[in-house]
């Protein structure tokens, strides 16, 4: 392998760890505690990679991570459902690191159950 | 098809991988780094031999053209497949529930045999008369590069549906 290569190749493999640390997918979150909340969310954002809301728990306001819009359209959820301060439910996890975000596998409305995972 | 990934996953959870791949904040960005760079190497690979295959290029002889390329997509295959199984490993439930994974598994299997089809059936061509293939060798690379683009094209979506 010709010096430049190997350089190449360095870097590539250096750059790998950086992706933990921007990723906020399904390992960054307490899996084995799902917790159940019930309330409003506010600031419902409605967009891609996966919409967003706020919620008050625990004292805070927290980060609420949904799906993205083609898998909560597909799924069964729409915005105007959550975006008016509707009392909801819903099971998420927390993130391992202690920021106050969540993110949700299902949103429950009324006797609807919609599947974010 | 979901029985059968729920038992794999089932299996996957016996043997410590479940919790290896869900509870590490670094093994399932990796994991899925790699997935990005074995479809590049499979698709990339054989895309390449296949547009030849199909014609373009028609100046590269194919046969070393083949023999360079083939094991950098089966390389490709195998990161897929070792790759493929800590995503699964991570979210097995809810992928052996998706209409979109089971959709990529079955072009899968149908890329894979078409692509030992062609293997098998012109095993024999090694020589000069294979610059130029016969009508039913461009059929099965176009058929080829367009299962392996749908693959790629619905693995990726199986997070939006």
């Amino acid at each position: 392998m010709s010096p430049f290569a190997k350089v190449a190749l360095a870097g590539a493999l250096a750059a790998l760890p950086v992706a933990a640390l921007a990723h906020h997918g399904w390992s960054s979150y307490v899996e084995d505690e799902p917790i159940t909340l019930r309330g409003p969310l506010k600031d419902v954002v409605w967009g891609n990679p996966h919409g967003t809301a706020k919620m008050n728990w625990r004292g805070g306001e927290w980060d609420v991570i949904l799906a993205p819009v083609s898998r909560m359209t597909a799924r069964g959820l729409s915005l105007e459902e959550i975006n008016n301060r509707q009392r909801i439910r819903l099971t998420g996890y927390v993130r391992r690191d202690g920021t106050p975000e969540m993110r949700v596998e299902r949103i429950m409305i009324g006797d609807k159950t919609v599947e974010l995972r | 098809m979901e029985g059968l990934l729920l038992a794999f996953n089932g299996w996957l959870d016996a043997i410590g991988l479940v919790d290896w791949a869900r509870g590490s904040a670094t093994v399932y960005p990796i994991a899925n780094v790699l997935h990005v760079l074995g479809a590049i190497m499979l698709v990339g690979g054989i895309g390449v031999v296949d547009l030849r295959v199909i014609g373009l290029w028609r100046r590269l002889p194919l046969v070393p053209l083949s023999e360079a390329l083939t094991p950098v997509a089966v390389a490709g295959l195998v990161l897929q497949a070792l790759s493929g199984v800590i995503l699964f490993a991570a979210d097995g439930e809810a992928l052996a529930n998706s209409a979109t994974f089971t959709a990529k598994l079955a072009l899968l299997a149908i890329a894979l045999g078409n692509a030992a089809l062609f293997r098998w059936h012109w095993r024999g061509a090694t020589g000069r008369d294979f610059y130029a293939p016969p009508p039913l060798a461009r059929w099965s690379a176009m058929f080829s590069l367009s299962l392996w683009v749908a693959i790629a094209t619905v693995g990726r979506l199986i997070a939006y549906y």
